[in-house]
């Protein structure tokens, strides 16, 4: 039996009548990459929002790491060790790219009230910056305000902010929306590589993508999740084809 | 940023000499002028780094300058500390009640957060004429600025280099904060309150935090107005106040750290040359704020660096010519501005209106030492000539600058909204 980083419990969440989550049950496993696919409107942004902190559960449970976090400030919940990036980019758009990573690497640091002492002198998260400014390939753009730059290149600033905390669980929601070929290929290598030792859930809707990068998938339709499994599993599933895949999957 | 350093070092030479170069009446403005300027900037903290746009930072202000006027008056008007170090009962109060209004007000962003500190600023300014034993009613409280470590703080000018002096040091320590830590998270704040969370910070404590650092050097402006009036009066908590920092501020442009301080000393001088000569300051200055709304959202301040952009782009020697052609426009369209104010001002005055006969003609108004008669053609000749002139100008300088846009093959990003020059006063 694998340990579970993560586990949800019949998570519900409804506004007013409309009911977004129908009792969602999912494990996520320490250290694998997890995908979360499904129709527009299936409710993985709201499962995400959840997740973090954005919106409080309406019903249910969240453990992470054996601590229940549903309902927690999204302060509280990145504390604990779980980041996530935006869907729709969001950025400091007026500062500069590098003050953008910067602002994301200093959290770990304890940096919030530090008013005596000057951020440029401090080298560990100077290092650290242009350490991640390298690896999503923005150190050329380090001086560029982030509002200026291209959507697919906000996008690799938005997964370099994620993984300035150091998570132990990171989710992604649709990081390479907008970006060209080779761009999603190298994005999909640089998630593989950083995520070494974490634990991902990523939503995306560029399917290859999800199935090389994947160990599991989950499948969520209309609130509730029909099918947890590999790759393989999860192609060859009946449910998931009717439901999600259609005719594109058995053509 | 060696140009930088030697122009501040300049200018603060320039302020150390002014005592020997300015009268007293002069050096008095110049005292308000510093005061203004650090207002503005520690208002600037919170409005243009921290996003905040407070409607009542008179509250803070206020609070500082009653806390210091009671400490010189306190230990039988001996005072609680020697002179020079008053400031510090102001900066100490100001950031106490910063700290407390803070949390209140950044609970919220946006409008309900300006409302917030409006209300608080009403709440003090409708509370303070009834609070007698504290706030003094309409006579207010007054002091004695005590003799300290052998002055005796009696003449102007040892008032001004007090004045200049905790200035000095606190718009040093306001632009130091902007290179720490919190500094930059209040630009984060500024920015995106909403990502700030996501990546772990505590976003309510920041911005009380930021809210109450501004309260802070607001309070010790109030301390340097109190200590230069020797009297406080409930005055200093009127909206005008909270409302002149926000006009100040964004004239001189709240996206360059010293841009407030420049808008908040020029407004003043200005208030302090013009309000003898006439009765309608305070419309100049709302016309003024209207058009550098308009016209240049970076402020007073922001003009240099536009210019210095276009050089850049174009060449000096194609961009100065239309930039003098724009001063000359906003000169010649300021005057018929102004010709055409102070002239309605006299017409529609209730001097003038008295000695309105019925029936016969107007008599002339006296304007800048000559009689005008309303009803002459010269007269209103005049003020459209002045328009009609700036106007052409500015048509043309807007015309090049275009041309200028138009022939240059890659279109680099340009500046928002710098675009019309006319119209600046």
């Amino acid at each position: 039996m694998t340990e579970s980083i993560l586990s949800i419990r019949g998570l519900r969440k409804s506004f007013g009548a409309t009911e977004i989550m129908r009792g969602v049950d999912l494990d996520v496993h320490t250290g694998e990459r997890h995908a979360l696919i499904g129709p527009n409107g299936a409710g993985k942004s709201t499962l995400f929002h959840l997740l973090s902190g954005h919106l409080a559960p309406s019903a249910g449970e969240i453990r992470f790491d054996g601590r229940e976090i549903g309902g927690r400030t999204p302060q509280a919940i990145n504390r604990l060790g779980v980041a996530r990036s935006f869907q729709i980019t969001n950025v400091f758009p007026g500062l500069s790219v590098f003050e953008n990573i910067r602002l994301a690497v200093m959290r770990p640091y304890g940096l919030q009230y530090a008013f005596w002492k000057f951020i440029d002198r401090d080298r560990r998260i100077r290092q650290e910056t242009e350490r991640l400014l390298e690896l999503v390939r923005l150190t050329a753009r380090a001086s560029t305000l982030a509002g200026e730059m291209a959507y697919s290149e906000q996008r690799s600033l938005e997964i370099a902010m994620t993984l300035a905390s150091d998570p132990q669980l990171v989710l992604l929601d649709e990081p390479m929306a907008g970006m060209a070929t080779e761009e999603t290929q190298y994005t999909a290598q640089l998630v593989r590589e950083v995520t070494q030792g974490r634990t991902l859930m990523i939503v995306e809707h560029d399917m290859d993508v999800v199935f090389a990068l994947s160990d599991r998938i989950s499948v969520l339709v209309y609130g509730q999740v029909i099918a947890t499994g590999t790759p393989d599993e999860i192609r060859n599933d009946e449910r998931v084809k009717e439901a999600y895949l259609g005719e594109e999957a058995s053509a | 940023m060696k140009t930088v350093f030697l122009s501040v070092a300049v200018g603060v030479a320039v302020l150390l000499a002014l005592p020997f170069l300015l009268s007293q009446g002069l050096l008095n403005a110049a005292v308000q002028m510093l005061i203004a300027a650090l207002f503005a900037t520690a208002y600037n903290l919170l409005c243009g780094q921290g996003g905040m746009l407070s409607f009542g930072h008179a509250a803070y202000f206020g609070v500082g300058a009653f806390a210091t006027v009671h400490a010189m008056n306190a230990v039988g008007g001996e005072g609680l500390l020697p002179t020079p170090l008053l400031p510090i009962v102001g900066a100490v109060f100001g950031l106490l009640f910063g700290t407390i209004a803070g949390w209140f007000a950044t609970k919220r962003t946006g409008t309900y957060f300006a409302m917030i500190t409006l209300a608080i600023a009403e709440l003090v300014h409708s509370l303070a004429p009834h609070l007698k034993g504290l706030f003094g009613g309409e006579a207010g409280v007054s002091s004695m600025r005590m003799p300290a470590w052998g002055l005796d703080f009696g003449s102007t000018t040892q008032v001004y280099y007090l004045t200049l002096g905790w200035a000095l040091l606190c718009v040093g320590l306001l632009y130091l904060y902007t290179r720490t830590p919190m500094g930059r998270l209040t630009f984060g704040l500024r920015e995106n309150g909403h990502r700030l969370r996501f990546l772990g910070y505590n976003v309510h404590g920041l911005g009380t935090a930021v809210f109450a650092i501004s309260a802070m050097f607001s309070g010790v402006a109030g301390a340097l107005q109190v200590m230069s009036n020797e009297s406080a009066n409930y005055v200093v908590f009127d909206p005008s106040l909270s409302s002149a920092v926000i006009l100040n501020t964004y004239i001189g442009g709240v996206r360059m750290f010293l841009g407030p301080a420049f808008g908040a000393a020029i407004m003043t001088f200005f208030g302090y040359a013009v309000s003898d000569l006439t009765q309608s300051w305070l419309l100049y200055q709302g016309i003024l704020f209207v058009l550098v709304m308009m016209f240049m959202p970076t402020g007073l301040a922001g003009l240099p660096g536009t210019v210095r952009q276009l050089g850049l782009r174009f060449g000096f020697a194609r961009v100065l010519p239309m930039v003098g052609v724009s001063v000359v426009a906003a000169l010649l369209l300021s005057a018929g501005g102004v010709f055409l104010v102070e002239l309605l001002q006299r017409i529609f005055s209730q001097d003038y209106r008295a000695a309105l006969g019925a029936g016969s003609a107007w008599p002339p108004v006296t304007l800048l030492s000559r009689e005008w008669l309303p009803g002459a053609f010269v007269t209103w000749l005049v003020p459209v000539a002045l328009f009609a002139a700036g106007l052409s100008l500015a048509w043309w300088a807007r015309g090049r600058r275009a041309a200028l846009e138009a022939g240059e093959p890659e279109g680099a990003p340009v500046e928002a909204g710098v675009i019309a020059k006319e119209g600046m006063a």
